[in-house]
């Protein structure tokens, strides 16, 4: 069982607070919806969930069967799309999904990547030989959505991840979503869509 | 699964060499700074002659300044393009360091491949010892990467970055530098030096080495 609980956590960048004294657990098998302003801290809520950013003051574990989890082991297990994610311009969607995988120590098959690309709906003669650069904001998005389902991670930390796609690729996303969440793994999602936070099991209103 | 750092760090390699044969642009500031520098000696110098040891340490300032173009690439370049949240997302700390750690050494080894003979040329340098000489370019290069590394990482996203990376890397760099222009001085037919000089580079390179491994994590994780 995944869980990340934040304990009294206060977030600042520089001098200005973002939010303080947070205490809230995050279980798995649900997806949580952060909700808020722009500007409230939702991106941040995120990136405190997944320790890739240090708490101000207070503390975030996460749990994994009641054991805590840190640095590598804790990124072995986690997954994100941000809009701050980017691919490297000049490798292939293939390249790239292979470097990314294989630094998980995930080997990159054909049939993998083509099922990868198919539940993202991107088309693998339309990649061919294109470096990421040259994509759409929507492909980039889709080819983060591939990465993060290929990955196995237990974690998910979505980040506005209907953006920049249209209305089957937002329905994609919530369903991947809620197997995901229906399979046990711990879904965060970050939104100021309405659709979004209403697939959610719980939200966190910052 | 984690892989190996030793699997990480081969395809943290691939990746950067495969960009940098598309890209090029890396290879070009460093070469064009070597050969321009190259050039300015040589005909500032036409007709005069060094003594071994003068010309042993301008060689290595010329390594230096044109390494100082390539060897906090790493970093800076993936924070530039946007790409650094990714590799910090899915690389694991040692992978990502000794990935990037091979890949700068590499440049600098084209570097100095490209430089040394053109500077043996132009400045009509005499080698009297060409294993002593290339065993301390190759020493004295493997200790540029690591400590160009670590620092890199260490700079990238300050507001100052180039300037600090510079000012951090003499101090470190040093100890490598003073014994590497002496051999180099020897391997140019002056002064003797010692074999325990090159002995004590490969050494300094360890200990940086071993450091770079330890304090890399608290710079990769923020847990």
């Amino acid at each position: 069982m995944i869980e990340i609980t934040f304990e009294d956590v206060c977030a600042a960048y520089g001098e200005r607070t973002i939010f303080s004294g947070l205490s809230k657990r995050i279980p798995g098998g649900r997806i949580t919806a952060v909700t808020g302003e722009n500007g409230s801290g939702k991106s941040t809520f995120l990136r405190l969930a997944g320790h890739l950013l240090r708490a101000h003051e207070g503390k975030v574990s996460v749990c994994v069967d009641g054991q805590e989890l840190r640095q590598a082991e804790l990124r072995s297990h986690l997954a994100m799309v941000t809009p701050e994610l980017r691919f490297y311009s000049y490798l292939t969607a293939r390249e790239n999904m292979e470097f990314l995988l294989g630094l998980r120590g995930i080997t990159l098959t054909d049939a993998m990547y083509q099922d990868g690309l198919r539940q993202v709906g991107l088309s693998e003669e339309k990649l061919e030989g294109k470096y990421a650069g040259a994509f759409s904001t929507g492909m980039r998005q889709r080819l983060k959505l591939a990465v993060l389902f290929l990955s196995g991670a237990d974690i998910w930390l979505l980040d506005e991840p209907g953006a920049n796609l249209d209305t089957a690729g937002k329905t994609m996303v919530l369903q991947a979503a809620r197997k995901a969440a229906d399979a046990g793994k711990l879904v965060l999602l970050a939104t100021n869509d309405s659709g979004e936070e209403a697939a959610a099991d719980d939200t966190i209103c910052l | 699964m984690i892989p190996s750092a030793f699997e990480g760090a081969r395809i943290i390699l691939r990746k950067e060499l495969r960009i940098s044969f598309r890209q090029q642009a890396g290879w070009c500031a460093m070469l064009m700074f070597a050969l321009t520098t190259l050039a300015c000696v040589s005909l500032s110098l036409t007709g005069g002659v060094l003594e071994p040891k003068l010309q042993a340490a301008l060689l290595w300032v010329i390594l230096f300044f044109a390494s100082m173009a390539g060897a906090d690439r790493g970093f800076a370049d993936e924070d530039m393009a946007g790409t650094l949240p990714a590799l910090r997302l899915y690389g694991a700390s040692q992978g990502v360091l000794w990935g990037k750690t091979a890949y700068t050494f590499f440049l600098l080894l084209a570097l100095a491949l490209f430089t040394v003979p053109l500077y043996l040329i132009f400045l009509d340098v005499i080698v009297v010892n060409a294993v002593w000489l290339w065993g301390t370019v190759v020493a004295g290069l493997a200790g540029l990467a690591i400590a160009g590394t670590l620092l890199g990482a260490l700079a990238t996203g300050a507001s100052v970055r180039g300037g600090l990376f510079t000012v951090l890397m003499l101090p470190v760099i040093l100890p490598v530098f003073l014994p590497a222009i002496a051999l180099t001085g020897a391997a140019f037919g002056g002064e003797e030096a010692s074999a325990s000089y090159l002995l004590g580079i490969v050494l300094y390179d360890l200990v940086l080495g071993v450091a770079a491994s330890l304090l890399f994590d608290y710079l990769w994780y923020e847990d």
